[in-house]
């Protein structure tokens, strides 16, 4: 059976996301290295001078590069692609999703000139007080309504595929892609409230003073679904594509991959506040409250690892795989693609554990802003995620340049150097943290680090290190790749695993959208309308910029 | 769509209760001890 | 399309029981600690204005440090800032062991961070607001206050110590 075409501008369309996903992933990853050569006591910084300030200048350009655009541009890429060929046709108006993609691509340049001059030194969170050029603020703006205008083109497309297939069942791809959309547009108004009532009208000069408590939970609100929008697009590939590439595997169930995604939906977004146990402004009641409906959405995580391990676990024992952990072993680890998807969810349970503990209302004052976070989430967004994304584009590279991958050799070999390397990186990170450690902190430097602590700072740069040359390797392959001369023979298979039940007995209730999405916008206003409205009534505008880095 | 195969019926997860066992006793024992942290530092009121 | 009711696997039904018990365990053990035990986060504890916080003679902020409110008991007003310099003021504080110490801690510029090593003290300091957590300390010796959140370049230089002497 021949597979849905796409035509070449729209895998040139796809391609160019992940142009910028990969520059942005180039430029950011080379920051990251310095921060933990810094903590082993190998500072570079001082030589970088004449272009990189300090180290908190380096540590913006790794965090926003790394966590928001390279994780945007490749989610937004991949999301297009997955309703296109998952509802084989082309989008409604690919007008529109250019234009989102351009507004991206805009605001990223404007974001990243007042960064690159020192004048936007305010990390990845930029919490206010801390005032950055007004560009900034505008740069993440636009990067925001590009990504919005990008989902309106996607729902656009699904509703017409809808009213041109009345009663199928959606395809999984399609119909998760469209989720994780769904949960980016709701859970970005709390940034987009901030940035636009607030830190803009300030960095003009056209209001004196903002609201740090507000503006920090209007940053949260975002904040902690922003996790679930770089994971999803990592699920979806686990859950419909990854069990085909290790090994001809089903998806064990459509109807509960379905059902996680929208317990993502519902849940991911009124649950902020545990981020905030330790803040001053906010009552304990509501961080109670948050906590425990964060315990509810490790709910879906739960149904995530069954069902996707178990899908695995088909594909290992089809490969004739036996006993209870040896059909592992049986899964296709040659497969550069595959090796690094099963790297990135073995830590990513590792990520689980720390994310729940983090979130465990006062277990949190252990570990608040402590070295544990920073490694908590390179197991995430850092590994869960981005080690997956690496594997999806060795086949998706391939698959829209019609270029054969260069060297898969290598490629299996980045994804193991870069699961030893994060292992000893983050492992040191959450012992340090344990051991009362800060984050955000040049730890070679610091006058307060007792000697305990540094044979584990000796650690994070080692894994640095490692990870450095995996990324560089990575880089190499995607750069030789899309050079590479020598052509596929024909269009790269897209890995879709079927389900083992027959998707027809999907419950109808599973492919309706409104109740899910009354149910997550009645769920925030309940678990944050009071809390908004009490910050609101009593705001205090009392808070003028500084620039003290 | 797809027929249930006849090996897909008699397809036990067994393997993949073994993986996630493993990962539950992680989960507990990590958990454990930092929440055993938290309640030896004692009280805050 | 026409079913109507999921079809769960046995052994995933399980699963998500297990789960759920798991949870309700560990949402019990946090309560027991939070709500039994005393192990609480901070609570919404009063306004102020940070422009004027560290210098009017009526904030407590503008002499920064100890006041003993019963024998054994003390309040410590701390103020963090990154300007003119990234320090806590004050820099150190001496009680003997066996104080109870009520931190009530506010920035006059950005935000910060305030952890006290191997203790639960451990929250936000946000201009405008006032965070406070009571600590116990019977052990004698010196636990350092570090910054734990980012406030400019100085942040990593940026603590203060509790002696507690025998």
């Amino acid at each position: 059976m021949k597979q849905y075409q796409l035509s070449t501008g729209e895998k040139k369309f796809i391609g160019s996301h992940l142009l910028v996903a990969i520059l942005s992933l180039a430029v950011g990853s080379l920051f990251g290295p310095l921060q933990a050569f810094e903590h082993a006591g190998w500072d570079f910084y001082p030589y970088l001078r004449p272009w990189i300030k300090s180290y908190y200048q380096g540590l913006t350009v790794h965090g926003v590069l790394n966590a928001l655009v390279w994780t945007t541009f490749f989610i937004m890429g991949f999301l297009t692609f997955n309703v296109i060929f998952g509802l084989k046709r082309p989008l409604k108006n690919p007008t529109l999703n250019k234009v989102g993609f351009w507004l991206m691509v805009v605001g990223v340049v404007a974001a990243a000139i007042p960064i690159l001059a020192n004048q936007a030194t305010v990390l990845f969170t930029f919490y206010p007080p801390l005032k950055a050029n007004w560009a900034f603020y505008v740069g993440l703006t636009l990067v925001v309504v590009g990504s919005w205008v990008e989902g309106w083109g996607l729902f656009m497309t699904f509703a017409a595929w809808r009213k041109e297939n009345p009663n199928v069942t959606s395809p999984f791809i399609a119909f998760a892609s469209v989720v994780t959309a769904l949960l980016w547009q709701i859970c970005t108004l709390g940034v987009a409230v901030e940035i636009l009532t607030m830190l803009l009208p300030w960095s003009l000069g056209l209001i004196e003073g903002v609201d740090p408590q507000l503006a920090r939970t209007y940053f949260w609100f975002t904040g902690h679904p922003l996790v679930y929008f770089w994971l999803l697009p990592a699920y979806l590939s686990w859950y419909a594509m990854l069990p085909k590439q290790a090994g001809n595997g089903k998806m064990f169930s459509d109807s509960l991959a379905r059902l996680s995604f929208w317990v993502f939906l519902v849940l991911s977004t009124p649950i902020g506040i545990h981020h905030q146990y330790v803040d001053p402004g906010v009552s304990p009641a509501w961080k109670f409250l948050h906590s425990m409906f964060t315990f509810g959405v490790f709910f879906p995580s739960m149904m995530t690892a069954f069902t996707v391990v178990a899908s695995l676990e088909h594909a290992g024992r089809k490969n004739g795989g036996k006993g209870a952990l040896a059909w592992i072993g049986k899964l296709n680890w040659a497969d550069p693609s595959v090796a690094a998807q099963l790297l990135a969810g073995i830590l990513f349970f590792f990520g689980g554990i720390g994310g729940l503990t983090n979130a465990s209302y006062n277990v949190n004052l252990v570990l608040h802003n402590t070295a544990f976070i920073p490694g908590h989430f390179h197991l995430t967004v850092a590994t869960a995620v981005t080690l997956s994304f690496m594997g999806i584009s060795y086949w998706l590279l391939p698959y829209l340049t019609g270029r054969k991958l260069w060297q898969p050799k290598w490629a299996v070999a980045q994804s193991w150097i870069w699961f030893i390397g994060m292992i000893i990186f983050s492992n040191s990170m959450h012992v340090l943290g344990l051991l009362g450690a800060p984050r955000r902190v040049p730890l070679g430097l610091a006058p307060y680090v007792p000697a305990e602590w540094n044979s584990r700072l000796f650690q994070v740069g080692v894994g640095g290190a490692i990870l450095f040359i995996s990324g560089s390797i990575y880089l190499t392959i995607m750069l030789m790749t899309a050079l590479n001369k020598e052509k596929v023979t024909e269009e790269v298979e897209v890995p879709i695993a079927e389900s083992m039940q027959d998707v027809s007995l999907t419950p109808v209730w599973l492919d309706r959208w409104a109740p899910w999405i009354y149910g997550a916008l009645g769920l925030i206003v309940l678990m944050y309308g009071p809390v908004l409205f009490e910050m609101i009534k009593n705001i205090a505008l009392t808070s003028p910029g500084f620039r003290v880095w | 769509m797809a027929k249930k195969d006849k090996d897909d019926e008699d397809f036990r997860p067994t393997g993949t209760i073994a993986v996630l066992a493993i990962f539950v006793v992680t989960l507990i024992a990590i958990w454990a001890t930092i929440y055993m942290i938290l309640v030896g530092r004692g009280g805050t009121l | 399309m026409s079913a109507n009711k999921i079809h769960i696997d046995r052994y995933e039904r399980n699963w998500m029981m297990f789960t759920a018990v798991l949870l309700v365990l560990f949402a019990t053990a946090v309560s027991v600690s939070a709500f039994g035990m005393g192990i609480q986060v901070p609570a919404p504890e009063q306004r102020v204005d940070p422009k004027t916080v560290g210098t009017d003679p009526n904030s407590p902020w503008s002499s920064p440090g100890l006041r003993e409110v019963a024998p054994g008991k003390y309040d410590a007003y701390i103020l963090a800032r990154a300007v003119p310099t990234w320090e806590y003021l004050p820099k150190e504080i001496t009680i003997p062991a066996g104080s109870s110490v009520s931190f009530y801690v506010t920035s006059s510029d950005v935000q910060h961070g305030f952890k006290i090593q191997d203790t639960n003290a451990n929250f936000m300091v946000l201009p405008g607001q006032v965070s406070k957590l009571t600590i116990k300390f019977d052990k004698p010796g010196t636990y350092n206050y570090i910054c734990t959140e980012y406030c400019g370049s100085g942040h990593g230089i940026m603590y203060g110590a509790i002696i507690v002497t025998p």
